[in-house]
């Protein structure tokens, strides 16, 4: 459980003590364990394994910040909000336009598009998982995703929306207001309140159970050999899981892995920390089969591709990781990690498109 | 591995950093501070030890307390005194996960 002040480098601070939802039936390898590198070695006892294993139990609830609770009202509200493309000044774009179910919560594209059609700097993020974010954006600008979920709406090169025309906008439209009283019945419509509905509704965007969690907890059918290597070599020899880690298989954490774009990431708010230069937050793997292409700047067609980067080590320059170092991979275990990433994919099911207020 | 301890004479808002004062030391390994939370007194100080394999970076944008250490390289530990009395949130940039609170009482 977490119960830390979290606050990003030029925002706000949100208290992240959680509470939750739904009963917990399984406690996950807890925040601090997640971060854990680990390096096992591939004849490891099965008790070894077993402990690995343990790491990688998936949460058996949502946790949400004890400033901004969840509701159903909340969680509806900002389910409209994050599909209503009146959130952009061109009535083009919403949330779902960039981070869209359709490709696991992603844009299936290189770079985002943004404002009149012009390509943006990164690739889209998925949102699948974002409950559990330490932090948020690429360069980890926004300390939680309540700050996060204004910035895109009103950031010119995106919706271009200036958040008091969205205000505006919001208001002439009156069926919003009966559910903005029902969400926020004290607050009404404001900035904040729209920051938290939408907020809301992304952390309940959770992916879903996987082969791999089957496994996990148990079912040694539920994925195949060649996954199971993969998984001791993600974890051991191609050292992977000192940057992927935990059920989410993320550190939320920022690391230089190589790309040789110009892009300097978190650099750009850290220009004296070395490591910072070029460093990007490691992605999760949840649902990782439906989100390509890859990197931040999605320069990468293909796990495939992901793996030979990897191998290869990347450009060799002061701010690379540490951890970014060329690994030799034989073609069977190159083809055992990514039959391991493909069981980290779930049967996700449609994602019903909410009718409108007018 | 064998720690190097690097005197820093940094100015900041509401403490400085002082070689070899340090009473507390905080090691980092694993990208986990030693200690969640600490209390101080004012003037005490924090040795932050590196015993990691990895750089770390040890921040606080805390207002009225603020300092930045940079890059701190493996086997580095870099002592902080804390002069303002108050609530103080360190954290490390480059693994946000990494959190301490420092309380320094009067």
């Amino acid at each position: 459980m977490r119960n830390v002040i979290l606050r990003g480098l030029c925002g706000a601070a949100a208290v992240g003590v959680v509470t939750v939802i739904a009963a917990a039936v399984a406690t996950p390898g807890d925040a601090a364990s997640v971060g854990q590198p680990v390096v096992l070695d591939t004849k490891a006892p099965p008790a070894s394994l077993g402990q690995l294993k343990a790491l990688y139990r998936r949460p058996g609830a949502i946790p949400f910040p004890k400033d901004n609770p969840y509701t159903t009202e909340k969680a509806a509200l900002g389910k409209k909000l994050y599909f209503d493309t009146r959130l952009s000044a061109a009535n083009l774009l919403s949330c779902a336009s960039c981070h869209s179910p359709a490709y696991g919560w992603g844009d299936g594209q290189a770079k985002g598009v943004g404002h009149n059609m012009k390509p943006l700097a990164r690739r889209s993020p998925t949102i699948v998982n974002a409950a559990f974010g330490e932090i948020f954006m690429w360069d980890g600008r926004a300390g939680s995703l309540e700050e996060q979920a204004l910035g895109p709406i009103r950031a010119d090169v995106e919706m271009n929306l200036p958040i008091e025309k969205l205000l505006e906008k919001l208001e002439a439209i009156p069926e919003y207001k009966p559910l903005f009283r029902a969400a926020f019945p004290k607050e009404g419509m404001s900035p904040d309140t729209i920051a938290k509905a939408i907020a809301t509704y992304e952390r309940t965007v959770v992916s879903g159970r996987a082969p791999f969690d089957a496994w996990i907890e148990g079912d040694e059918k539920a994925i195949p050999e060649e996954a199971k290597r993969g998984f001791v070599l993600f974890n051991g020899k191609a050292a992977c899981a000192n940057c992927h880690s935990g059920w989410n298989l993320t550190d939320d954490s920022f690391h230089d892995i190589g790309l040789s774009d110009t892009d300097i990431g978190r650099g750009k708010f850290l220009p004296a920390v070395v490591k910072m230069q070029h460093a990007f937050k490691t992605p999760g793997l949840r649902e990782i089969t439906r989100r390509g292409p890859y990197m931040h700047d999605g320069s990468v067609a293909s796990l495939e591709g992901v793996m030979d980067h990897y191998i290869n080590g990347g450009v060799e320059r002061p701010s690379r990781s540490e951890m970014m170092r060329p690994v030799n991979l034989s073609p069977q275990e190159k083809a055992d990690l990514i039959a391991f990433m493909k069981t980290l994919t779930s049967e996700m099911g449609p994602t019903t498109i909410p009718v409108l207020p007018r | 591995m064998k720690l190097m301890t690097i005197a820093l004479v940094v100015a900041f808002a509401g403490g400085s950093i002082a070689a070899f004062s340090a009473e507390h030391s905080i090691m980092q390994k694993g990208k986990t501070f030693s200690e969640s939370n600490v209390t101080l007194k004012k003037g005490d100080s924090l040795l932050f030890v590196n015993d990691d394999t990895i750089h770390h970076n040890i921040l606080s944008t805390t207002p009225g307390s603020e300092f930045n250490l940079g890059s701190q390289a493996p086997g580095a530990s870099t002592p902080v005194t804390f002069n303002k009395a108050g609530e103080i949130t360190v954290l490390c940039a480059i693994h946000p996960r990494m959190k301490l609170a420092v309380t320094v009482n009067e």
